[in-house]
């Protein structure tokens, strides 16, 4: 296990539907403990980090360059500079993200954060457990669901409405 | 003075105008129609009688020659009918006089009358005319009130009594009720001795024999102090709605701060857990080969405890989510809800062996999130609580106490002393050492939350070693009610 998140600093452009995770975590101790929870699950797929909102939010919806097209977001609330409910409308607004699967992996069981997250359009709601052993079991069934059982129509590149 | 406008003037009775059921006042300048028609006619039947014994006499005198007896005798029995005529119209005059003297004398005695049943009222009571607006009749409050004589007021108007602006309203709700034929009431505010004394004035139209309004009659009661409480109990309403607005405010501002504080702790406190636990994991996966037995057995308390704090903060959370949400209740299949509580149990707990009864036909009218949370707590405690038991037996049903009926969660585990029973649904308090059964402290107290926002009552019953039973309600005369230590009834 590495010391620190192995954040990809430069901006991942240009990737196409295959099977690169965009995680949207602003704790480094929890980018380290998601990356190994997904490492013991053997799940290999990319991982991209965004520390902030806004960082996923120029990952996904770039002013310039390709935008990137994860297979799966996982997607904190509580982010720096604009959090993830707002992420998460900007995904669904936009024409290139609105398909992507987003799944809202946070610390709250907030009533009004789950319904939020539903409402603008998550696809599963998570809450993350505190001990390590179960932790590790969600990321295994996400891992299983959201990236092997599930059709993703991430790779539509016209929406048809 | 203020005095509502005609246009916001109300009806009050008086359908018919121009009724008989005027006053009696007599209205001036009538004129006295008594005509002697009887002695005009007495007048010309003696004429006539004269005449015609005039015309008979020439005739008789021309037939017979004897002229000079005719006229003679014409004379005579003219003079014999006018004499006649004469006394009969001295006498009917003398009549008719004492008559009409009579009827003044009686006019005189009911006017009397009324005047002294009008000045012997604490209301005040006046009457002008419609075309030039002077009083006609006042009454003695009237006079005391606004220190003008009946005799002066007569020749003068509302402009010689009252300031302008209020003679003039006067003056318009005067012609407004003219104009309307029918009774009116205003309100109008009058200056007196006593300082600013408001009145409800019924006023109403008198007409004279051709049914036209001559004259406005004003009836005016103070309701001075009637307004004056009925402000006061404005005033007091208002303020009680100030002081439940203001108190509303601060409810909501500290049930705001409870909400943030909840969240944060939801958030942020969480975290940190997670990354200790999720660390020291790490320790024991990657590097256990360098740690020896005691080494490993230090991370496994960490954890342990890291456990137990995730816990309590769920705990406290729910705690504090058992008096933030909002209550909806249903009806709810409270048996249903314990099948699945101890379904969940034994999922998580496998090798226990514990057999929960559930009865019959329980149901209730709660809000089925928290009562779900209620079972799971007295369930829970109860799965948790017959640890050591052989044969562990958990029962949910109902039954009948001090002529209420309660549902009961029963165990046969370990029970506790009925000496600490009122610590019991206290927030951190325990009645067993964490090394014999773990837990936070905190599950009664959401119990007893629970119970309490529905109005219910909660207690408990218990020996050592001989079990507990927890009764509980969820009806009463209070559905909602504020955050608030359960006070457990005891019962021997």
């Amino acid at each position: 296990m590495t010391t620190s998140p192995s954040t990809e600093v430069q901006n991942p452009s240009a990737t196409p539907s295959d099977g690169t995770i965009l995680l949207v975590e602003d704790s480094p101790d929890d980018v380290l403990l998601t990356q190994r929870a997904l490492r013991k699950n053997n799940i290999c797929n990319r991982v991209i980090v965004a520390t902030d909102g806004e960082q996923a939010i120029d990952y996904l919806l770039p002013r310039e360059g390709k935008p990137l097209v994860p297979e799966l977001i996982l997607l904190d609330i509580n982010l720096p500079k604009v959090n993830g409910l707002d992420v998460l409308r900007a995904i669904r607004s936009n024409e290139s993200t609105r398909y992507v699967s987003v799944v809202v992996l946070t610390t709250s069981n907030e009533e009004r954060d789950i319904v939020s997250s539903y409402n603008l359009g998550a696809n599963s709601y998570v809450r993350k457990p505190v001990e390590f052993d179960n932790f590790l079991e969600a990321v295994r069934i996400l891992g299983l669901y959201w990236l092997l059982v599930n059709q993703n129509a991430a790779i539509i590149r016209a929406p048809v409405e | 003075m203020s005095s509502s406008a005609p246009s916001s003037a109300t009806k009050t009775s008086d359908p018919e105008p121009g009724s008989a059921a005027e006053p009696s006042w007599e209205e001036p300048d009538r004129p006295t129609g008594a005509a002697p028609t009887s002695g005009w006619t007495t007048l010309g039947v003696a004429t006539g009688s004269a005449v015609a014994v005039g015309v008979l006499a020439v005739a008789l005198g021309a037939a017979t020659g004897w002229a000079t007896l005719a006229g003679l005798v014409a004379v005579v029995a003219d003079s014999l009918i006018l004499l006649c005529y004469g006394g009969a119209a001295v006498r009917a005059g003398r009549a008719q006089l004492r008559e009409r003297a009579a009827a003044e004398l009686d006019a005189q005695a009911s006017h009397n009358q009324l005047q002294k049943l009008i000045d012997n009222t604490a209301a005040v009571i006046y009457m002008k005319r419609i075309d030039n607006g002077r009083y006609l009749l006042v009454n003695r409050e009237w006079e005391r009130l606004f220190k003008v004589d009946r005799a002066q007021v007569i020749d003068m108007t509302d402009q010689g009594v009252f300031p302008k602006e209020l003679a003039d309203q006067l003056r318009e709700n005067d012609l407004w009720t003219a104009e309307q034929g029918r009774t009116v009431q205003f309100e109008e505010t009058a200056q007196t001795d006593r300082g600013p004394r408001t009145y409800v004035s019924v006023k109403f139209p008198v007409f004279d024999s051709s049914a036209e309004p001559y004259a406005v009659c004003g009836i005016s009661t103070d309701i001075t102090e009637w307004k004056q409480a009925e402000a006061e109990a404005r005033r007091l309403a208002a303020e009680l709605e100030t002081r439940v607005r203001n108190r509303t405010a601060e409810l909501e501002a500290s049930n705001k701060e409870l909400d943030a504080f909840a969240y944060t702790v939801s958030h942020d406190l969480r975290a940190p857990l997670r990354s200790l636990h999720g660390f020291s994991q790490a320790l024991q996966d990657d590097y256990t080969d360098r740690l020896d037995d005691t080494g490993r057995e230090y991370l496994r308390r960490l954890q342990a405890n890291v456990a137990r704090m995730g816990h309590m903060i769920d705990d406290l959370l729910n705690l504090s989510r058992s008096t933030r949400v909002e209550l909806g209740r249903r009806d709810v299949d409270l048996g249903a809800i314990a099948d699945e509580i101890a379904e969940e149990l034994a999922a998580v707990d496998p090798q226990r062996q514990v057999t929960v009864v559930v009865r019959e036909g329980l149901h209730a009218h709660a809000d089925p999130q928290l009562l779900r949370l209620l079972l799971q707590n007295l369930i829970g405690n109860a799965w948790k609580f017959t640890g050591r038991n052989t044969e562990p037996v958990v029962e949910v049903g109902r039954c009948e106490r001090d002529d209420q009926t309660f549902f009961v969660v029963r165990d046969n585990g370990a029970g506790f002393d009925m000496r600490y029973a009122d610590k019991l649904f206290t927030a951190f308090q325990r009645l067993h050492p964490a090394a014999e059964f773990e837990g936070t402290g905190i599950g009664l107290a959401i119990v007893a939350r629970i119970v309490h926002r529905h109005g219910g009552r909660v207690f408990a019953e218990a020996a050592p070693d001989q079990g507990a039973s927890f009764y509980f309600s969820l009806e009463g005369h209070m559905t909602e009610q504020p955050a608030q230590v359960a006070q457990p009834a005891l019962v021997a």
